[in-house]
């Protein structure tokens, strides 16, 4: 399943939101990544936790 | 002459010349809330009607049960005999284990009735009474495979217990073998349950066997518990498509809703097909097994409308099953009173509560249940076994597999122990949970005294993990090989597989959550557990977060404290928290309400409708009682750094701080964030904040009287209004420094630090060793605000934390 570039995604862990519009400068992930997108080794930039630990938020 | 029962009106043959005789089952106190509600208010001929639409949409026969609780049964009973026998063509069938009111409506009923049951579950006492009115009044007699070690599940104990009862009913009383038909039981299919997922086959066989074993007899079957816990549309199909089986297999009798009996040629093909893979338990390669291609089969598919017109008409099995699924106690002890009248205690914890938890955790595993709904239904498990518990006899569920359940030594964290514990107990496991801090040497003690089949250890700290690696050879040479679980925060299947599992003999399984654990011990039951391996070349490596390249400025002011020096602060008003609590990480974090496969709206509704008025009930409560108080310690030290230390000056002697250094770019450390004593020097803050021990009590008494899900809350809102406190004081300090700006504060600001400067917790990603409170008691003193270590250097009570907070502007997170 393929998520809009627009969907965003709130960590369970700590609330961080990942916007595909701002990307992840600190695991230099471009701005225009979809959720989706990220890599499967991609983690929350605050708290560290994985990618399944996310909600969608939208 | 061919086995026949009668009315007033007509004969009917048990063996149709198209079988199944339909026997309709809705005239029955337990099965139907309709005809209950009616009989409660003594609307006997409201009653009636209901028998008589089962005549009109084809039952041969109507079952005729009154017995609830509360209720004369024997009074209820011979007052609709009477009505039934002048309006019903059908013949009756009289529903009741009590020898009295079936002597009394036999009298009364001026055809052949057949009496529904006798088993010998009491060891063969009722039987004979019943078996001598039968005899003397002329019915035939439904015999259910029951004796007193409980129902039969295989059809070798089916055949054994239809032989025994054959030898009371035709040798001692003289009844004709077709007097008898015999009810070889089903289970359900539905639940998942490994030792019943032939369930479907030993009833068939069971059928099979006494039609050959026990030439004359009948075979008669109440088909709906085969889908017990299924969809209602899904069991409708089940139900039909079982019940051709069984009449393929010999069976004579079904005892069913006749309305909701589908014809074969009704059912599609592959839904046919897809039932009958989970009625003989056919697994294909390759694919999920049965019981999950039926659920997903039928998942998409709409329940009838006309099942939900009729709205739920549930048998007590499936109250029972229900309640539990719901999370509801309501009314649990009236509904165990009439399934006591039934079942064994030990069968109605065995044959309807486990499976009911077991649906419910496969439910949660799926992600259509959020956790605390999940907590909620093991209280009903719970709940219900103490209300069994003063009928069962000793030895019930001395068999059940014991788990011993401890956190490790030096660790205070129970929650996590705490979850495994009400998941383990309340599948029907025995569980015993020796607490906190507990030695190897403790854990082997009591593993050899309660015998039990497995160890789970539970910690949450990175300490934790070392402590479990290390106790493995100890294990060892004490002689264990039982399979040791391990769970917590800060370990990974890589850590287990490479650094426990070779030290301990038996197999060491790393378990993420409660769950888990609960498909470990099943795995183990099923002698198929094995210990956890890591393959590092398939496995996943998280990144690590964190500017790459980094240049540190080193001309940043040094800003000025209000005071050098330790400090305690205790009047803080509780309420300033709440707005810095991180609601997010608490609902869907802490709570575990997570938005899973929910809608946006469905979530915000959950939200607004659940979930933001239990956070609104803690603040009130914990403000009424008392439950949050804060306390801080805190300070402000000179201080200089010098490679990965700090040396910090406070009352006259210098403490040092050494930090671990990222070993990869930028390999940051938090030293680097202080001046040198060649750059003049630092100053650095410190502190040491909890909410006191109130919450923690609190807490703990809510898991000793088993409130499942208010202790899962409660936990989750002290830890979270914990962190509230250290981010208040963190802006405190910041105000104090003069680095405040304008962006601080809030959860947003916490989550995405848009403030200056930062705070690391000790224990946290950048300076994970718990080591640094030595140093840090020693200055901060928080032993006067009621605060202590353990010999892991953990802090206590729980609800405490600490951090060093640095205030140069390009300190953010990082990880080691």
């Amino acid at each position: 399943m393929t998520t809009a570039p627009t969907d965003r995604y709130i960590c369970a862990n700590c609330g961080y939101i990942y916007a595909p519009g701002l990307g992840d400068p600190m695991n230099a992930i471009l701005a225009g990544t979809s959720f989706g997108g990220l890599p499967e080794e991609w983690v929350c930039p605050m708290c560290y936790a994985t990618k399944d630990q996310f909600d969608p938020l939208d | 002459m061919k086995p026949s029962v009668a009315s007033l009106y007509q004969a009917v043959e048990l063996q149709q010349e198209i079988p199944p005789l339909l026997i309709g089952e809705r005239a029955n106190a337990n099965g139907s809330k309709k005809f209950r509600e009616l009989l409660l208010a003594d609307d006997y001929d409201s009653c009636l009607k209901i028998a008589q639409e089962q005549e009109a949409k084809g039952a041969h026969i109507i079952d005729l049960c009154t017995a609830y609780a509360g209720r004369d049964e024997k009074a209820d009973l011979t007052t609709m005999v009477r009505l039934c026998a002048n309006a019903l063509k059908a013949p009756l069938m009289i529903d009741s284990t009590t020898p009295e009111c079936i002597e009394a409506c036999l009298q009364l009923y001026p055809g052949r009735a057949i009496i529904n049951s006798i088993n010998l579950e009491d060891g063969g006492v009722n039987i004979r009474r019943i078996c001598r009115a039968a005899k003397k009044y002329g019915a035939a007699l439904v015999a259910l495979t029951i004796d007193e070690q409980g129902m039969a599940m295989t059809s070798d104990d089916k055949v054994r217990i239809a032989k025994a009862i054959h030898a009371i009913a035709v040798n001692e009383f003289g009844l004709r073998p077709k007097d008898l038909l015999f009810d070889c039981l089903t289970f359900t299919v539905g639940s998942g349950d490994a030792g019943l997922r032939d369930a479907a086959l030993q009833t068939l066989e069971g059928i099979r066997r006494i039609k050959t074993e026990l030439p004359g007899c009948l075979t008669v079957l109440g088909l709906s518990n085969i889908s017990f816990g299924l969809a209602p549309q899904a069991r409708r199909i089940l139900n039909s498509v079982f019940l051709h089986e069984a009449v393929e297999a010999g069976l004579d009798a079904a005892i069913v809703d006749a309305a909701k009996i589908l014809p074969l040629a009704r059912i599609a093909a592959e839904d046919r097909q897809i039932s009958l893979d989970l009625l003989y338990n056919r697994q294909v390669e390759g694919e999920k097994d049965p019981l999950m291609r039926f659920i997903d089969h039928f998942s998409g598919k709409k329940d009838d409308p006309a099942d939900q017109e009729q709205g739920p008409a549930r048998t007590t099995e499936e109250q029972l099953f229900y309640k539990l699924m719901d999370g509801d106690k309501d009314g649990l002890d009236d509904i165990l009173a009439i399934l006591r009248e039934r079942f064994k205690p030990i069968d109605i914890i065995n044959q309807i509560l486990v499976p009911a938890m077991r649906h419910v955790g496969e439910l949660f595993g799926k992600g259509e249940i959020l956790l605390p709904f999940v907590l909620q239904s093991a209280e009903v498990m719970k709940a219900s076994v103490t209300l069994l518990e003063p009928f069962m006899d000793k030895a019930d569920g001395g068999s059940a597999t014991k788990i011993l359940l401890a956190t490790v030594q030096g660790d205070v964290h129970d929650i996590g122990k705490n979850l495994v514990d009400i998941i383990l107990s309340n599948n029907g496991y025995k569980v015993y949970n020796i607490g906190i801090k507990v030695s190897a040497e403790t854990v082997i003690e009591k593993a050899r005294e309660y015998q039990v089949d497995l160890i789970g250890l539970s910690g949450l700290l990175v300490k934790s993990a070392i402590v479990m690696q290390e106790s493995m050879p100890q294990y060892r040479q004490a002689g264990l090989n039982i399979p040791i679980l391990l769970g917590g925060a800060a370990l990974t299947p890589k850590f287990v597989a490479e650094s426990c599992v070779p030290g301990y003999d038996g197999p060491v399984v790393y378990c993420a959550d409660a769950f888990a654990g609960l498909k470990a011990v099943r795995e183990f039951e099923e002698g198929r557990l094995v210990a956890t391996s890591y393959d590092g070349a398939a496995a996943v490596k998280p990144m690590k977060p964190g500017v790459k390249d980094v240049v540190l400025d080193r001309s940043n002011p040094v800003p000025v404290p209000p005071f050098i020096g330790q400090r305690y602060v205790e009047n803080i008003d509780p309420a300033v928290l709440f707005p810095l609590v991180n609601v997010e990480a608490l609902f869907r974090g802490r709570w575990g309400y997570r938005r899973g496969k929910l809608g946006v709206g469905e979530y915000e509704d959950l939200i607004h409708g659940t979930v933001q008025p239990q956070y609104e009930e803690l603040i009130r409560k914990s403000l009424a009682e008392g439950l949050i108080r804060p306390k801080v310690s805190y300070g402000y030290f000179h201080c200089h750094s010098e490679e990965n230390s700090l040396f910090v000056r406070a009352e006259g002697k210098e403490h040092v701080f050494t930090f671990p250094r990222q070993r990869e770019a930028p390999f940051l450390c938090i030293a680097d964030y202080f001046k040198s004593s060649r750059d003049g020097g630092d100053i650095v803050g410190f502190f040491i904040v909890t909410i006191g021990g109130r919450m923690g009590e609190e807490t703990a008494r809510l898991y000793q009287k088993n409130a499942y899900h208010d202790y899962l809350m409660l936990h989750g809102f002290g830890v979270e209004v914990t962190d509230a406190l250290a981010e208040y004081w963190h802006g405190v300090m910041r105000r104090e420094l003069g680095i405040d700006g304008k962006r601080s504060g809030g959860s947003n600001g916490a989550t995405t630090q848009a403030y200056q400067g930062s705070r690391y917790g000790f224990g946290y990603p950048s300076c994970p060793d718990l080591d640094a409170h030595l140093p840090l008691f020693a200055f901060l003193k928080p032993e006067a605000i009621g605060i202590s270590l353990t010999e892991n250097m953990q802090m206590v009570p729980e609800q405490t934390t600490s951090a060093i907070v640095a205030h140069h502007p390009q300190a953010k997170y990082f990880a080691v």
